[in-house]
């Protein structure tokens, strides 16, 4: 198997408190020097992103790409599907600010699929995800799911 | 205080032959990005991936919790410039994360910045996040004034 690597550059200046940061995807050039700060992090994000924005961002990626394989080895390949990932972020006593879960809304257009069948399939894609492997080991993770009628 | 951070991704068809697109994040700082199998796996071709999100992710809250240890031991950085490269080996998932960090740090030695920054690595919420991949080094150095 190839082995894929994918780079994101960051620079910060200052102390985490008045400082601030600004992170480019190195590799795709997708985005450049997008501004965080600690304020924008656990607070009103204020037109920035965070690390736990990225992350949710990332596992919806992920995830997507592990239904719409599952839906296509069931010999139903997707239409559309949309979700929606929130991340939540806590101060957790004696640990520090940890990712405590992190929730999947799953909206899919599916020809030829019935409710049980789409969440086999979604069932199958969370675990088939690796993403959502990894955060399931210090988080909860959870995915409802809907099928739209066609 | 819990904080929610929020994307929304849809795709349209199979994997190999479909395409996503991340529509939109809560913040607005970025979106619609498209994501495709093949620039997950292949060439970018200027797209991104969740692996480089990740790498985004893991990069700015490793570099934060690196200027916060180094503050509360006396010695702000002035700059830190952090990157983070994610490998990915299809049907595995992410086997390993290298952060290197190189630092503008006023008042400290070489061997305080690589114990500050090896304690960044172990501690910051992305890092805990991750904790599962197999290989997550840091490389550290300071920068001359």
């Amino acid at each position: 198997m190839p082995r894929i690597e994918r780079v994101a550059e960051v620079s910060w200046e200052g102390n985490v408190a008045r400082g601030a940061g600004a992170l480019t995807a190195a590799s795709s050039g997708a985005f450049s020097g997008l501004p965080y700060s600690l304020a924008s992090r656990i607070g009103s994000p204020e037109g920035r992103t965070s690390p736990e924005e990225l992350l949710a961002a990332a596992q919806g990626g992920c995830f997507t790409m592990s239904l719409a394989t599952e839906l296509s080895q069931a010999g139903t390949p997707p239409e559309r599907l949309d979700v929606r990932v929130v991340v939540v972020m806590d101060e957790v006593a004696g640990e520090g600010h940890r990712v405590v879960s992190s929730h999947l809304a799953v909206r899919g257009r599916v020809p030829g699929i019935d409710a049980a069948g789409f969440a086999r399939a979604t069932e199958a894609a969370d675990a088939g995800c690796p993403l959502s492997a990894l955060v399931r080991a210090s988080a909860t993770v959870t995915v409802e799911q809907t099928l739209e009628a066609g | 205080m819990a904080t929610e951070r929020r994307a929304e991704v849809t795709w349209q068809g199979s994997l190999m032959e479909g395409a996503g697109t991340i529509d939109r994040v809560g913040s607005g700082a970025f979106g619609p990005l498209e994501v495709t199998w093949a620039s997950r796996a292949e060439d970018p071709a200027g797209r991104t991936s969740p692996e480089e999100l990740i790498a985004a992710a893991h990069a700015s809250c490793f570099s934060m919790a690196l200027s916060h240890a180094l503050a509360q031991a006396g010695s702000a950085p002035q700059r830190l410039s952090t990157s983070a490269t994610v490998t990915f080996v299809p049907g595995t998932g992410i086997t390993a994360i290298a952060l290197d960090v190189v630092g503008r740090v006023p008042g400290l030695d070489e061997a305080g910045f690589r114990e500050a920054a090896e304690g960044a690595k172990n501690g910051c919420p992305v890092s805990k996040a991750l904790a599962g991949v197999p290989e997550i080094t840091i490389a550290a150095r300071l920068e001359g004034e």
